[in-house]
């Protein structure tokens, strides 16, 4: 009984350590960036207004601060934007005339689309060809799948998405994100064209370091003794390869995705400009531009809840996957 | 084995192109332009418009007094004709009969006087509040529109186009709906706003012009240009104006290509308030330093127009007309040595590579110039809203900018070259020669007198250096070969789309 409670007592602190660790994390990025976008020249009205603030008055100026709220002082600014957010509002967007969380509806499932599309293009792609380059070491294989990683790690996905965007537009006449942008619901054909390819850029992205990683933890794995075990018992290689070294490897995989998956939410920024689409990473863009505080805000902590949340996903993979912690 | 290998790569080819066929605009049948634009629009409200897009896209919705032509002639537009008096003191209008707005309420002279009114209220914010500051009353006598001035203003005549000056419903301004309702007078009526995405209008059937010839227009969000390129290739979008030279290099000869010197410029700012640009023979050192077409060739791969300081056709300045026309390295060093920086000297500018598309170029293009006669140029690259920040706090020594042109120089350099104009602080420069050529400038209404005086005023802004004008680039509009009857305007200004057909 006393060793229940001892280790409900446990799980119970490490669940307090961790809520608290990520709360402090959320609340250190909601300051940084509150901060760092006070900081930073320009404000909301010269976003607005560009050079023709200088024609403003005073006075329409004084108006102006005011009508965005950036008259007040910056703690009433900062608790007056987490009020709105912690109560699911997210402030409001005065270039659209609409609040954040309407902006953040429609672009949100736009960018989580693209990134899933990439992670699991790059999963599959880096762990085919990690597998194929660990298969016979040193060989041409080999020297592909590293020459693969390495080139997907050298080209800029801005350089991979313009030769797309230009020679399918150019020879074949094909570029379908220069149509409305439409969701998987209302027109699926058209929407998985218009994420294919970003999907394939973002997904190249993702399975240069998934290869590497999966290659090195395939050749780890392969000289342990439990891998010596079941070949010398006799289980076919097959089965020691699937079973015994890849289930053994995926740990470190799953890290590597896990982080490139939160990557891909912030690096999908250039690949939404260039195939036009109307995901988060345009919209902080934008915002920034424009110096829309709440928008930029109220989206960076969005990212930031995301990544925590793939942060902790990936840590219960672990203990699925994980024999040990299992 | 190879023959199911063979048909799985038939299955992949297939789905492709049944992918292409599927997507493929179907454009025979409709009379939808789609136009491509970098940035969203950011407001509805016309008087308070400042980014192009939004100038654009309001422009075909909201109607104007006076329009300027394709030869930057004023025409008329919701007024059909006009007078002054001798003096220039008060403008006339006579307003156009039977216009409707869009949700069908007649438009008349009412409306003109509280939308000139509404333009004037500081609480509106408008762009052009500025040009319309001489008007002292506003009154409406019969179908007529009189404007009094408190100084002879000619040139308010030519402020009085464009969608900063749009003419509103007097019963939408008294119910607070601007900004948020949209309804003009233009030949095409507003659908629908998605934020981040489109903007959709469609035919006025009541426009007072002849009714459009097309069916809708969407602007459609896309942000690079490179991109909007492609969909203009693929045919997705048949519309589309595009600012970098590189770009519009690229355009084939499927598509028609537009180019049009654009009234705006591109100049090298100098702070004359700030030392060492304090100094006349430094400001004269740089401008002879700088060779205004190997910037054009290096930065703009030759798609722009060496300028001098009026871009507008009617009183363009001839760019030879100052100091140093072409590049004088020597002559350079002698000035520096005259100003007292014998050994040369460092000064710095900011550039904003969102400004246009060439800034970062145009500003290696000046570096790599200004060395040579031993001024070192030190660049600060910053973004869009630092730069106006720093610029509209004159928080520079030199700036590489992009400003708008208007086509009376009078609006388009009394804000900055005047003592009392509300951009003289980032102009850095002023005299009392400038002020009563300027005044001179706005009294007369007289085309050859004008064209004398906007002269002496160019000359003196190039003989005492007040800012290195160096180029006007090509605004390019794009289209379909598809698209039929569009002319462009220098500017800016998509109208004559109102005229325009898809085949």
């Amino acid at each position: 009984m006393q060793r229940v409670n001892a280790l409900q007592r446990f799980i119970f602190s490490a669940v307090v350590v961790r809520i608290s660790t990520i709360a402090t994390t959320l609340f250190g990025i909601s300051v940084f960036v509150f901060i760092v976008l006070r900081v930073i020249p320009g404000n909301t009205i010269t976003g607005a207004f560009g050079i023709e603030t200088g024609v403003l008055t005073p006075q329409q100026i004084a108006e102006l601060r005011h009508y965005y709220g950036i008259d007040q002082s910056l703690l009433s600014q900062y608790f007056s934007w987490m009020g709105s957010f912690l109560t699911g509002h997210l402030g409001f967007s005065f270039s659209t005339g609409v609040s954040v969380l309407k902006l953040t509806e429609s672009a949100l499932p736009v960018t989580i689309e693209l990134a899933l599309i990439g992670t699991i293009l790059g999963v599959i792609m880096g762990i085919a060809v990690g597998m194929f380059s660990a298969s016979k070491p040193g060989s041409f294989r080999d020297f592909g799948g590293q020459l693969f990683g390495l080139l997907a790690l050298a080209i800029p996905g801005f350089v991979l998405s313009t030769a797309i965007v230009t020679i399918m537009a150019n020879i074949f006449h094909y570029f379908p994100n220069g149509l409305e942008y439409m969701t998987p619901w209302r027109d699926p054909w058209v929407n998985f064209q218009q994420m294919m390819f970003p999907g394939l850029v973002l997904g190249i992205a993702v399975a240069a370091p998934v290869m590497r990683t999966t290659r090195s933890a395939l050749l780890e794995t392969v000289d342990k003794d439990f891998v010596r075990t079941a070949r010398g018992k006799g289980v076919i290689p097959r089965k020691v390869q699937m079973r015994h070294v890849l289930r053994n490897s995926l740990i470190p995989i799953v890290t590597m995705t896990g982080i490139q998956f939160g990557y891909l939410l912030g690096g999908a920024v250039i690949v939404e400009k260039i195939f036009a689409l109307p995901g988060m990473g345009r919209q902080v863009l934008d915002a920034i531009n424009k110096r829309e505080y709440a928008t930029v805000q109220s989206s960076v902590m969005i990212f930031a809840i995301m990544f925590v949340t793939i942060n902790v996903l990936t840590d219960l993979v672990y203990r699925m996957i994980d024999p040990r912690i299992k | 084995m190879r023959l199911r290998r063979n048909f799985a790569v038939i299955g992949v080819v297939s789905a492709l192109v049944a992918g292409v066929a599927l997507v493929a605009p179907a454009q025979a049948a409709s009379k939808d332009l789609v136009i491509g634009i970098t940035l969203d629009i950011d407001k509805l409200d016309p008087q308070a418009a400042t980014s192009f897009a939004t100038v654009r896209a309001l422009g075909l919705v909201y109607g104007s007094l006076v329009e300027v032509g394709p030869k930057l002639d004023i025409r008329p537009g919701l007024a059909t004709s006009w007078s002054f008096n001798s003096a220039g003191t008060q403008l006339r209008l006579h307003i156009r009969r039977g216009v409707k707005f869009q949700d069908g309420t007649s438009f008349g002279p009412a409306d003109v006087k509280a939308s000139l009114q509404r333009i004037l209220d500081p609480a509106t914010k408008a762009a052009a509040r500025a040009n319309l500051l001489t008007i002292k009353t506003i009154t409406v006598s019969g179908n007529d529109v009189i404007l009094d001035l408190t100084v002879p203003n000619v040139p308010i005549l030519a402020a009085l186009d464009g969608v900063n000056m749009a003419m509103l419903s007097a019963k939408d301004i008294a119910a607070g709906t601007i900004g948020k309702t949209v309804n003009g007078t233009g030949p095409f009526s507003f659908v629908s706003w998605t934020p981040g995405q489109s903007v959709k209008l469609a035919s006025n059937p009541t426009y007072w012009g002849h009714e459009p010839k097309l069916d809708t227009i969407t602007f459609r969000v896309i942000p690079s240009e490179s991109s909007i390129l492609s969909a203009l290739n693929a045919g997705t979008i048949q519309f589309s104006v595009i600012t970098d030279p590189l770009i519009a290099k690229q355009v084939g000869k499927n598509l028609t290509k537009y180019a049009t010197p654009s009234l705006a410029y591109i100049v090298l700012q100098l702070n004359a308030r700030k030392a060492p640009l304090d100094n006349l023979n430094v400001r004269l050192a740089i401008q002879c330093a700088i060779s205004r077409s190997e910037v054009v060739k290096t930065a703009q791969s030759g798609e722009g127009t060496v300028i001098g300081p009026i871009t507008s056709p009617a009183y363009f300045s001839n760019p030879n007309d100052r100091p140093c026309p072409n590049a004088d390295f020597a002559k350079a060093k002698q000035l520096l040595a005259a100003g007292g920086y014998p050994n040369g000297l460092t000064i710095s500018t900011i550039v904003a590579p969102t400004q246009f598309a060439t800034a970062s170029a145009v500003a290696q293009s000046l570096k790599a110039q200004l060395a040579k006669a031993g001024i070192t140029l030190n660049l600060e690259v910053v973004d869009d809203s630092t730069f106006i920040s720093r610029w509209l706090a004159a928080d520079f020594q030199t700036a590489i900018a992009n400003n708008g042109g208007r086509i009376d120089p009078d609006t388009m350099y009394t804000r900055y070259f005047t003592s009392t104009g509300n951009l003289n602080k980032v102009a850095g420069y002023s005299s009392a020669k400038l002020d009563s050529l300027f005044a001179q400038g706005k009294a007369t209404g007289n085309v050859a007198q004008r064209k004398a005086i906007y002269k002496s005023i160019s000359e003196e802004l190039e003989n005492n250096a007040a800012w290195v004008w160096l180029f006007a680039p090509y605004e390019y509009r794009v289209a379909s070969k598809h698209l039929t009857g569009f002319v462009p305007l220098a500017t800016g200004s998509l109208l004559e789309l109102r005229k325009a057909d898809l085949n």
